[in-house]
């Protein structure tokens, strides 16, 4: 019997799951890494991680392909179902409740920052290729603003938590984590994480400034 | 032992503790008809210690007379077995989901507001339209089929001590629907099946003879409404007054229904 297979409620679901991991978890964490190199200043961030990459065989097709469409049908997938959250955190004030709401409001804010950010960077360097040339001055320019610099550090740091609740919700619906302190101890192994790669994303931010 | 004795040995000094209340204050949500304007009452009955909210509600039948001095109508609810089995009594007791017969009065603050189980259609005052449980639970076919092609005479399968105690905490589900309740995700505007008919789904599928229809029932999770439609909020598993690991249930069907989308796509 294939009677999941030829309904695809739970496929679509599962998809958007793992595709909140790999590739567009995976592609967060690697960008945070990437960007915590501003530290090292503008000639090394221009000539070395900016230059490599720019430099890489198929470019747009993997830009394509594994970041804006699996992050598109994430994206998507997760407003589809977000209607049907019926969240009363006074009622139900436990820590679980809170972060299921959380996750469901962090995507649609992620959602808006990236399109600042993406459209501020990426697509505006399509036209730009002064950006292109110089993106570390592009970014300390941005980030200067105090109130841009507010909107990259709420964004980023929403980006690190729906990835680390994510990924412990992802234990349960995948079944790795069925009794309760297997959770728990997950949950921790995740919030963990979730320090950890936040720290990197705000020294990264920082290092942009003059 | 008399209630005077029993008052009398539980009673803290009188200078030390706080009056006893002389009455319990009511405030009850009542609606006259599925969908006519829910409104609120007030009553009061004597206080007599170990009360719990049926029976306070019991007292309130024989006279129902609100705070503003009104005769009304007797407030309707549920109530079957009085010892937290039968599930047929719960309702929002100050704010949260939970059987009436097992909510005591004296542990609760007063004035004891008593509303309707949310999510469920009310049908008069406190009586809600559970029907939606059974749908669900046939839905994923919670049952066992015992006709099949074995000898009905033979013994009963043999289950380890470890298995059927971890079983037995699912078998005590009594369908009274606060996990529901309390479901982020489950209510008229979403079809997700709940928790309580996901954990039956775990009960069955450890079952001897249930386990021969396990894919049947999950695929029945893998649709529209199944497992997928849990949001992880746990706020489930935080009010089942049986204290059924329902989060455990979920997390343990996540696992098989991976396995079983494997051997869905792969054969
Ligand atoms: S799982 Fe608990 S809360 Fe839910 S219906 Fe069963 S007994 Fe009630």
């Amino acid at each position: 019997m294939t009677a999941s297979i030829e309904n695809s409620h739970f496929l679509l679901r599962r998809l958007h799951s793992l595709l909140g991991l790999v590739p567009v978890g995976a592609f967060l964490v690697f960008h945070l890494w990437e960007n915590s190199q501003s530290r090292f200043g503008a000639a090394h961030y221009n000539g070395e991680v900016v230059a490599f990459l720019q430099g890489m065989n198929y470019l747009t097709v993997i830009e394509l392909l594994v970041i804006a469409l699996p992050l598109a049908f994430h994206a998507g997938y997760g407003l589809l179902i977000l209607p049907q959250m019926r969240l009363e955190p006074r009622r139900y004030p436990y820590a679980r409740n809170w972060l299921y709401g959380l996750q469901r409001v962090s995507g649609v804010g992620i959602l808006l920052f990236l399109l600042v950010h993406v459209g501020t960077t990426r697509i505006q360097g399509l036209w730009q290729p002064a950006i292109r040339a110089d993106l570390y001055g592009h970014m300390q320019a941005l980030l200067s603003e105090p109130w841009m610099l507010g909107l990259y550090a709420a964004g980023l740091l929403l980006s690190v938590f729906h990835l680390a609740n994510g990924l412990a919700t992802m234990g349960i619906v995948w079944g790795l984590t069925a009794s309760v302190q297997a959770q728990r101890i997950f949950g921790y192994g995740c919030l963990t994480f979730g320090l950890v790669l936040a720290a990197i994303g705000i020294q990264g931010l920082l290092g942009f400034l003059p | 032992m008399s209630r005077q004795h029993r008052t009398a040995a539980s009673e803290p000094e009188p200078s030390a503790g706080k009056a006893e209340p002389d009455r319990i204050h009511l405030r009850i949500r009542r609606q006259d008809r599925p969908e006519s304007r829910p409104y609120w009452q007030d009553f009061a009955i004597p206080y007599q210690p170990d009360h719990n909210v049926v029976s306070a509600l019991l007292v309130l039948r024989a006279d129902p007379v609100t705070i503003a001095g009104e005769r009304v109508e007797p407030v309707a609810w549920e109530r079957n077995c009085m010892e937290e089995v039968c599930g047929s009594c719960a309702m929002l007791v100050n704010g949260v989901p939970r059987p009436a017969c097992s909510a005591l009065v004296d542990s609760l603050a007063q004035p004891i507001a008593l509303e309707p189980l949310p999510k469920f259609p009310v049908v008069r005052d406190l009586v809600v339209d559970r029907s939606r449980m059974d749908r669900t639970l046939a839905q994923v076919k919670a049952w066992i089929q015992i006709d099949g092609a074995w000898d009905t005479h033979a013994p009963a399968p043999r289950t380890s001590q470890a298995e059927w105690a971890a079983n037995y905490l699912y078998s005590r589900c009594m369908s009274c629907g606060c996990c529901m309740a309390a479901c982020p995700q489950f209510g008229p505007h979403a079809d997700f099946v709940g928790p309580a008919p996901l954990a039956q789904v775990r009960l069955m599928n450890a079952h001897p003879t249930g386990r021969y229809d396990r894919v049947d029932r999950l695929h029945a999770i893998m649709g529209e409404g199944g497992l997928s439609d849990c949001g992880n909020a746990q706020n489930c598993v935080r009010v089942c007054p049986k204290a059924i690991p329902l989060t455990t249930a979920i997390g343990e069907l996540g696992r098989q229904t991976t396995l079983q989308a494997l051997r869905d796509l792969l054969g």
